[in-house]
């Protein structure tokens, strides 16, 4: 052992005892306590942290960390009072005026204006921009004419900087929840001068500037996102100084790296959480996603309103959480639990005699005569437990025999766009927690409405919910829709709201994990 | 002739002519990858939140995926004659080549280190095995060789977690940090091609044992180094070198399981992800990375082959 040391310091030499000298010396001096870091795993790399053209959950979470907009969420995903200090509507609800606070910086130290919020807006709506979240800004004054190319005049959109610190939005129709859309990433402001400088590369680390609690310090492509503490935050700076999110694309690794001490925090994959149920380190939060099966309610057989209410009474949704693991929460009305409007008084229940008897009015006395049908999903483990649950439900309490098939994502998406298959999956995360989000899928004009089912008083039902702005009011809209939605019409059938599984390491604190599925870092604390 | 210039004219016409004919064999990797891509359905802007067809719209312009898929092939062999694979549309910020430049050389270091694995543990055990045929050395080496060629790299690579990372603490169980971070992938990556590579080297070097040279050899007594090294070798390791080239392809290009299972920011994703993606330049780019280091990586065989023996040597061929 001890010639074994003698070599080592040997070889080590001058350098070496240097070292030592000068770590015991910076030591001594400084004295810091090591920073506070925080590492945590994203599932993909995030496509783009442009603002504009964020669709997807994990760039969203890494730009809600690096920005702030007018508004935004608090605990019960209401939206508060962000960089806009507060906001004025007009008797007639179509004038929305946001009052800008004076003291948001930039993190080059300019402040943070009305313009930049004009600018970011008339960039998401601009055709050239491409951005597929431009839909989002639809309901201003001559927004969707210009992002379809109609107008070219900009500043015919409504939406206008009167000042540095006031912002001016002109609405079609009145829009009850725009305050929630304004917290959205869409909507965050933009720099002009620094885009036009750097193009597409504004977001590259060194370049991109933000107004949010954190700032980005490093990006390594598939690896890494590195955030560090903003100092300057106008509600104060983190109290971590660095997030470290590593770009994790398999929830075992994740979790292995947390057992072995190099994460702070990870989502747990399905079939682990039986393990881990009763540790104090299980977190799980519902959030706002929906699971749902849809009818191709145009063809045989599932044109008859009886026979979709029979498929949908014939299945028994406890059996769901047994089987997948996750926290599952099953479901008979379609707005989930957590957002307003939700009734779980609405919808049909399990009831195998009524589904029985409602197939036999339409023909199918104990399934005789039921014609060849396939539900349809996209590949993925969950998906094919649930298709093979429902067609032994359907087959033991309707007697009919129904196929499943399998397809790839995308050819599946591209299949439920053209020849949508009798019988469907699909599911649905809430952009923004407003009912609005949900119902509004299965609208006449909505283009994810693949059941192709059209109702006028549906419709009718959910443009006046918009924009009734009375909560006892909006909520009678809402329960009316649902009912046409998920008893009568049935053109789809909720089958349960997902959850979040985490495990979180027992130092850390203040982290706030919302049913909008956002991470939100700025009051988090490790001790 | 002199003798320097003899054996290099050969080789420097190989060259020559390998590069002339990897220009039609890209061509038609290009061609046929954009055939292919354009006949799946579903599309890069297909999302599972539909988008209005205006936005759709835009999009299409901006990518030019509007126009008809004649006028885009030839835009897209226009730009690549320039060297330019165009951007991503999956990452909206980013081009394929600087997303290849990214993670091609991870994927390299990673490959690297699997290849000399592969050739340390595959030819070593081959010629550990080939030493006493039959003996215990012999059937331990084709037992792990049989093991290691049948096991799954995404199993091997859980065992190895689970074993080296997650109870012995050996090495970090993923990430990508440092000269520790890369064994356990590297290894993960090389059992398979090792042991291939070691049972090919074991039945080339015992076919050669049995060779009459080599038994004459022997019977002079030559010593085992001389046997080992002038007839053994020389004259069993051509096959070797030859799915080693191959090998050494796929090994530098990296592997999608090996990268996801330990959070390796490398290319081999891209072969999986860019399809399911429908990111069209990023599946052009990968492919004809590939394809060049497949053309590469033959010449470099072909080159080594005329080394080792001299019978394979092109300039012998043409002289007849």
């Amino acid at each position: 052992m001890l010639p074994r040391m003698h070599e080592t310091v040997r070889r080590a030499g001058w350098r070496g005892v240097l070292g030592l000298l000068v770590f015991c010396v910076s030591g001594a001096v400084a004295a810091a306590p090591p920073p506070a870091v925080l590492r945590l795993s994203i599932a993909s790399e995030p496509p783009t942290l442009d603002w504009s053209l964020a669709t997807d959950n994990v760039s969203i979470t890494v730009i809600e960390n690096l920005m702030e907009g007018l508004t935004a969420f608090d605990d019960q995903l209401r939206p508060m009072p962000a960089v806009a200090s507060r906001w004025d509507v007009s008797p007639d609800g179509l004038t929305y005026t946001f009052h800008l606070r004076d003291d948001v910086r930039w993190t080059d130290g300019r402040p943070v204006t009305a313009r930049d919020f004009e600018y970011g807006w008339k960039r998401l709506l601009n055709p050239a921009t491409g951005a597929e979240y431009a839909y989002f800004l639809y309901d201003l004054v001559n927004a969707y004419e210009y992002n379809s190319g109609r107008l070219t005049d900009a500043s015919q959109v409504g939406v206008t900087a009167v000042d540095d610190t006031t912002l001016r939005v002109q609405l079609k129709k009145p829009i009850v929840y725009f305050p929630s859309i304004t917290a959205f990433v869409v909507t965050f402001p933009q720099r002009r001068d620094l885009i036009e400088r750097y193009g597409r590369r504004w977001t590259d680390p060194g370049r991109l500037v933000t107004n949010g609690p954190f700032t980005l310090a490093d990006w390594r492509h598939e690896y890494k996102v590195v955030l560090r503490a903003n100092p300057a935050y106008a509600w104060g700076r983190p109290s971590i100084d660095e997030v470290r999110m590593y770009v994790i694309n398999d929830r075992s690794t994740a979790l292995t790296l947390y057992e072995t001490g190099d994460l702070d925090l990870v989502p747990l994959p399905p079939e682990a959480i039986p393990f881990y149920e009763r540790s104090p380190e299980f977190v799980r939060v519902p959030i706002l996603r929906g699971y749902y099966y849809g009818f191709n309610v145009t063809t045989p057989p599932f044109d008859d309103p009886r026979v979709r209410q029979a498929f949908a009474l014939a299945i028994d949704k406890s059996e769901f959480p047994a089987l997948l693991k996750g926290g599952e929460l099953p479901t008979n009305s379609w707005i989930p639990a957590g957002m307003f409007a939700y009734n779980p008084a609405v919808g049909l229940a399990y009831d195998p005699a009524a589904a029985r008897a409602r197939l036999a009015e339409a023909g199918y006395p104990a399934g005789r005569g039921f014609p060849a049908v396939t539900a349809a999903y996209n590949t993925d483990p969950v998906n094919t437990v649930i298709a093979e649950n429902l067609q032994a439900q359907w087959k033991r309490t309707l007697g009919v025999a129904i196929a499943i098939d399998n397809q790839e994502w995308k050819v599946y998406l591209k299949r439920l766009q053209t020849q949508p298959p009798p019988l469907y999956r699909l599911g649905w995360g809430a952009d923004y927690p407003d009912p609005d989000n949900f119902m509004a899928l299965f609208t006449s004009q909505s283009g994810n409405n693949h059941s192709r089912w059209s109702n006028a008083g549906y419709d009718a039902l959910i443009a006046r919910a918009a924009s009734t702005g009375d909560p006892a009011q909006r909520q009678r809209l809402y329960d009316d829709a649902q009912r046409i939605l998920t008893e009568q019409d049935v053109p789809i059938i909720p089958l349960f709201v997902a959850s979040q599984n985490y495990l979180i390491k027992p130092s850390l604190h203040g982290l706030r994990l919302n049913a909008m599925e956002l991470l939100t870092l700025k009051e988090v604390s490790i001790r | 002739m002199s003798g320097p210039m003899n054996r290099l004219a050969p080789a420097v016409v190989l060259m020559i002519d390998r590069l002339v004919w990897s220009l039609p064999v890209l061509w038609l990797v290009a061609t046929m990858t954009f055939v292919l891509m354009h006949l799946a359905p579903g599309g890069p802007f297909d999302k599972d939140k539909t988008l209005p067809p205006e936005i759709t719209a835009n999009i299409e312009a901006k990518y030019h995926l509007d126009e008809p898929v004649a006028r885009q092939y030839a835009r897209y062999l226009g730009q690549l004659v320039r060297g330019d694979l165009g951007p991503s549309y999956k990452y909206a910020d980013r081009d394929v080549g600087e997303i290849i430049a990214e993670a091609f050389p991870v994927s390299i270091q990673l490959g690297a280190a699997a290849f000399a694995l592969t050739v340390l543990l595959g030819v070593g055990g081959g010629m550990l095995a080939a030493w006493r045929p039959g003996s215990w050395i012999d059937r331990g080496a084709l037992l792990s060789a049989t093991l290691g060629f049948s096991l799954p790299s995404f199993v091997v690579g859980v065992l190895l977690i689970l074993v080296l990372a997650h109870q012995a603490h050996w090495f970090p169980p993923a990430l990508w940090e440092g000269p520790r971070y890369i064994v356990l992938p590297a290894l993960t990556l090389a059992l398979g091609p090792a042991a291939y590579v070691a049972r090919l080297t074991r039945a080339s070097l015992i076919d050669v044992a049995a060779q009459e040279y080599v038994r004459v050899g022997r019977a002079k007594g030559l010593p085992p180094g001389v046997i080992w090294l002038s007839y053994l070798l020389k004259a069993g390791l051509p096959p070797v070198v030859t799915i080693l080239g191959p090998m050494l392809a796929v090994l530098v290009t990296g592997s999608f399981v090996v990268e996801y299972l330990f959070s390796i920011p490398g290319m081999g994703r891209f072969f999986i992800t860019a399809v399911t993606n429908r990111d069209y330049p990023l599946i052009m780019g990968v492919t004809l990375v590939y394809a060049v280091v497949i053309v590469a990586a033959n010449l470099i065989v072909d080159l080594l082959y005329g080394w080792l023996d001299p019978r394979m040597r092109v300039g012998s061929e043409r002289g007849r």
